[in-house]
């Protein structure tokens, strides 16, 4: 069973490059103003999130361990 | 209240202070028809977001749908200049729009960004800051023997040169060759009647310089950029041809756009003694927020154009289906609705949602690497010459005429 990830967005940084939908498009989406949020944390397997994050521009993504709060990105 | 706008956008003063100009277009009549040009000019930060966010309805791929002859007006004996040129800047990947609304044929926007994007990631782009580090020492060691500095010519010009030559393999002794044909390519945001003489030498220069070097990738991969971008022939996203001219692309916008962020970060410096003393104060820590105000407050480029995809409403006008636009950074990121004491340079500033790179899925592939040379310019300038100080009066400087960068034409300095 994977683990549970807690994934968070930063609205002041997002702009909507939208790579993250492209890379997790089960995780990902867009939201009315074109921003990502996060339609399920359990999406996609944890490497398919991680290079969502990391394909952010401005590193808008991060990802938790729900459980321990380990920082997993970045 | 009838609102009258000196409608010519490459006027002297329009060019020397856009600030002016465009905020009070973004007050009066913020979706602007300007006749002449038949285009739609942008000046809103709110109405700049949601159009780069709407891509559906404002498409990328200008060159290919603009249905009218190019503004201001060209030798009509160039028109089958035009005609190669458009071609040439149609094979971009930034001329191209999603899947769903693109008029090109094959792949779109994101399957050729895909093959790049990785290269420029944040945690990709760290790996290059001790190079970008060693030029910049390099470039100020060399200006110190001097005693002086032309800003422009010795430091923002040649590192982020210096730096996409590294990435894409070009020889070192080639740079200055390659400056001038990228300068040619410059014309594109120009009112000079005979620019697509330039535009077409440019073009077909790069192209002559590039292509061996890319068939030499396919032939041996390497790993380095050109190698990445060659990729997308290999999986089949572009022809051979098509990775030559996103290669020109990448070459050209990986180093014009940063020279202008050096040099207006470093005038807004010296313009603002104040700023500079608490950046001095701590230009490690402060290099991150500070960069971000100077593309905010005098940014490299000044605008960017779509093609209305479909009839609309903005700002209360009505647009319709392949009528020109044009978005102003220049004055979305000095509007009030947005930021306070807009016209202030406030390197503290937070947070600071500029749009210098644009936004939505077209924000700028490179933004990362602008940022970090940048800091890196700025924080190094202070820590070696925190008593520079401009060599003229700053009202004496001039802009290059164009449209779309903001480009200073020479920034003299004393280092001490």
């Amino acid at each position: 069973m994977a683990r549970q990830l807690k994934i968070t967005v930063d609205y002041n940084v997002c702009v909507g490059n939208a790579m993250c939908e492209t890379f997790a498009q089960n995780t990902f989406g867009l939201n009315e103003d074109r921003q990502s949020y996060v339609k399920d944390a359990a999406g996609d397997p944890e490497e398919t999130i991680i290079e969502a994050a990391e394909n952010c521009p401005v590193t808008a993504i991060t990802v938790e361990d729900a459980e321990t709060g380990e920082m997993l990105f970045p | 209240m009838v609102t009258t706008f000196n409608e010519n956008l490459f006027s002297p003063e329009v060019v020397q202070d856009p600030y002016s100009y465009f905020g009070r277009m973004r007050e009066e009549d913020p979706v602007h028809w300007n006749d002449p040009y038949k285009l739609w000019v942008i000046t809103k930060y709110k109405d700049l977001v949601w159009v780069t966010r709407h891509p559906e309805f404002f498409s990328s791929e200008v060159f290919h749908r603009d249905p009218l002859p190019p503004y201001p007006d060209i030798d009509e004996s160039d028109m089958g200049l035009y005609e190669y040129v458009k071609d040439f800047f149609s094979q971009w990947f930034i001329q191209h729009d999603r899947k769903e609304v693109t008029v090109h044929e094959g792949p779109d926007h994101t399957d050729m960004r895909k093959v790049i994007h990785g290269y420029f990631t944040p945690k990709a782009m760290e790996l290059w800051r001790p190079l970008v580090q060693s030029a910049i020492k390099q470039l100020l060691d060399e200006a110190e023997e001097r005693g002086s500095m032309d800003v422009m010519r010795d430091y923002a010009t040649p590192l982020p040169l210096l730096v996409i030559a590294a990435m894409m393999g070009i020889d070192v002794t080639d740079r200055q060759f390659i400056r001038s044909l990228a300068e040619k390519l410059l014309f594109i945001g120009r009112g000079n009647n005979d620019r697509m003489q330039p535009l077409t030498e440019g073009i077909m220069g790069l192209q002559e310089y590039l292509a061996p070097m890319v068939a030499e990738r396919v032939k041996n991969p390497n790993g380095d950029l050109l190698d990445r971008m060659t990729d997308a022939h290999r999986v089949g996203v572009m022809s051979q041809e098509q990775v030559v001219a996103n290669s020109i692309l990448l070459l050209l916008a990986g180093h014009e756009t940063t020279i202008n962020l050096i040099c207006n970060g470093t005038r807004a410096f010296m313009t603002h003694p104040d700023q500079w003393e608490l950046f001095k104060s701590d230009p490690a820590g402060r290099m991150i927020r500070a960069t971000e105000e100077c593309l905010r407050y005098d940014a490299p480029v000044k605008s960017i154009t779509r093609i209305a995809g479909d009839n609309l409403e903005l700002g209360g006008k009505e647009i319709h289906t392949n009528e020109r636009m044009r978005w102003f950074v220049t004055s979305a990121n000095r509007d009030p609705e947005v930021f306070d004491r807009p016209d202030d340079f406030d390197i503290e500033r937070y947070p600071n949602p500029h749009v210098a790179f644009g936004s939505g899925i077209h924000h700028c592939l490179g933004a990362t690497l602008a940022r970090l040379e940048g800091q890196e310019a700025f924080k190094a300038l202070a820590e070696r010459f925190p008593d520079v100080n401009m060599a003229c009066d700053p009202d004496t400087l001039t802009y290059t005429s164009s449209i779309t960068f903001r480009t200073l034409e020479r920034l003299p300095v004393n280092l001490s």
